[in-house]
């Protein structure tokens, strides 16, 4: 007994030194996902509120760049206003006509970023919005250019956002001209930059194709701007196209973001596990 | 430790705190080099810090830069290892050169013994950070490239401080 304290004396800031080691990787491995809900971090108020002062000052630096996003988001807007007075849905057949609850399913929350990530291989976005606004985890985040990702947790005043530059994020995306659906993929380098995975290399694909959001999509709206093609590869021992997007949205200069409720998200998840249930 | 030190200490801790947080948060460069200047509160805490105070302090400040950075873990886990690897290399340089004790800092140790004591535990540092976050072996290059080109800015960083500091 005795030489048992004996060694737990002598050895002790081993010890301590082993078991700090054990609680900072098993916290670094339970946080290894993008969904789960977590503790500490950026959403907690004090931690939020501190990085919004450091983030104020700097937003002064960038209001050109945001006033030029807000005026070609305006632009497009102007543009679907006509094209919606101008004629009802054209890729419906003749006699469908869309459910005026349908149509509307989708309402969006204006929110500030307070922190913004774009350097690490995980990266995460925190914004001024939580729950108080009606703002829940699997909500789907969108920018005035393009889309920006996932919200992962969220406390009373604040969300976190999971970027799609976070690399076990994916976004279901379908090239316009094309009309391919692919996977859109962060590799981890440039923040400017993403990977379109699992488009069938015997399709012809054109450089500055726009990807957009497909319709098989339940977390954000179709249609919205993932980025345009920039460099076409084929691998000749693969079936697929390695496809290089420049991305939509700037991501390190991002200030303002819309978070995306779909209102009837609940009930089509709910018609799924119906049927799962049946099996 | 007299109660000057642990004065001195404290400001160390807070100083580089804040800078980390509000400022080397937000500075990468080429979207390689970060720096982690934050990791010189281990490095500059006055030699006479007990070993356990050290690793308790190196988790609370991992901890605390984790929960600005969204990492979880993996800035405590990095600084905890260089706080234990710290009275190790000291000693070593103490035996080599048949010291009772050196002093921390540039003027005390010397710029070669400064370098030679810093430039190891700052790299240790980056490579535990770099290889935790990595998640594809893919990756391991653009790693290599970022765990040098840290390691070369935050010892810039440290040792510009350390020059305009005076102690």
């Amino acid at each position: 007994m005795l030489q048992l304290v004996d060694f737990i004396f002598r050895n002790r800031f081993f010890l301590v030194f082993v078991l700090l080691e054990v609680v900072s990787m098993w916290l670094v491995i339970s946080n290894n996902n993008y969904w789960g809900a977590t503790y500490f971090n950026t959403s907690n108020y004090y931690v939020a509120k501190t990085m919004a002062v450091s983030t104020n000052v700097s937003e002064y630096t960038k209001l050109g760049e945001i006033n030029e996003n807000l005026a070609i988001e305006n632009a497009r807007l102007h543009a679907l206003v006509t094209q919606l007075s101008q004629k009802s849905p054209t890729s419906a057949p003749n006699g469908y006509e869309a459910d005026s609850l349908f149509a509307e399913r989708f309402s969006y929350t204006v929110a500030k970023v307070v922190d913004n990530q774009t350097n690490n291989q995980n990266n995460f976005i925190t914004i001024d919005k939580g729950t108080a606004d009606g703002i829940f985890p699997g909500m789907g985040v969108i920018s005035a250019t393009g889309v920006v990702g996932k919200v992962r947790v969220c406390s009373e005043n604040y969300a976190v956002i999971t970027s799609i530059l976070h690399s076990q994020f994916m976004v279901s995306s379908k090239l316009v001209r094309s009309d391919e659906i692919g996977y859109a993929k962060w590799p981890g380098k440039d923040p400017n930059r993403i990977e379109l995975m699992d488009v069938s290399k015997y399709t012809k694909i054109l450089k500055g194709d726009s990807a957009v959001t497909s319709d098989q999509n339940s977390v954000f709206p179709p249609g919205i701007m993932v980025g345009e093609v920039e460099t076409v590869e084929v691998n000749q021992n693969q079936t697929f196209y390695n496809i290089v997007l420049r991305l939509a949205t700037d991501f390190p200069n991002l200030s303002y973001v819309y978070v995306v409720k779909n209102n009837q998200i609940e009930e089509q998840e709910q018609l799924k596990k119906s049927l799962e249930n049946q099996k | 430790m007299n109660l000057r030190q642990i004065i001195q200490a404290v400001q160390l801790v807070i100083i580089y705190l804040i800078l980390q947080i509000f400022f080397m948060r937000n500075l990468v460069l080429f979207n390689y080099a970060f720096s982690f200047v934050y990791i010189a509160i281990i490095l500059l805490l006055p030699i006479e810090t007990d070993r356990l105070y050290l690793l308790i302090i190196g988790f609370l400040v991992g901890l605390l830069v984790d929960f600005f950075s969204n990492t979880y873990g993996i800035h405590a886990a990095a600084t905890v290892l260089i706080a234990y690897a710290r009275p190790i290399l000291l000693n070593y340089q103490i035996e080599s050169k048949g010291l009772d004790r050196v002093g921390i800092g540039i003027r005390a140790q010397g710029l070669p013994a400064f370098v030679s004591y810093v430039l190891p535990l700052i790299f240790i540092h980056n490579c535990v950070l770099f290889l935790l976050e990595m998640n594809n072996v893919g990756m391991i290059f653009y790693s290599t490239i970022r765990i040098v080109a840290s390691t070369v800015l935050t010892f810039i960083f440290i040792l510009v401080l350390e020059l305009f500091s005076k102690r």
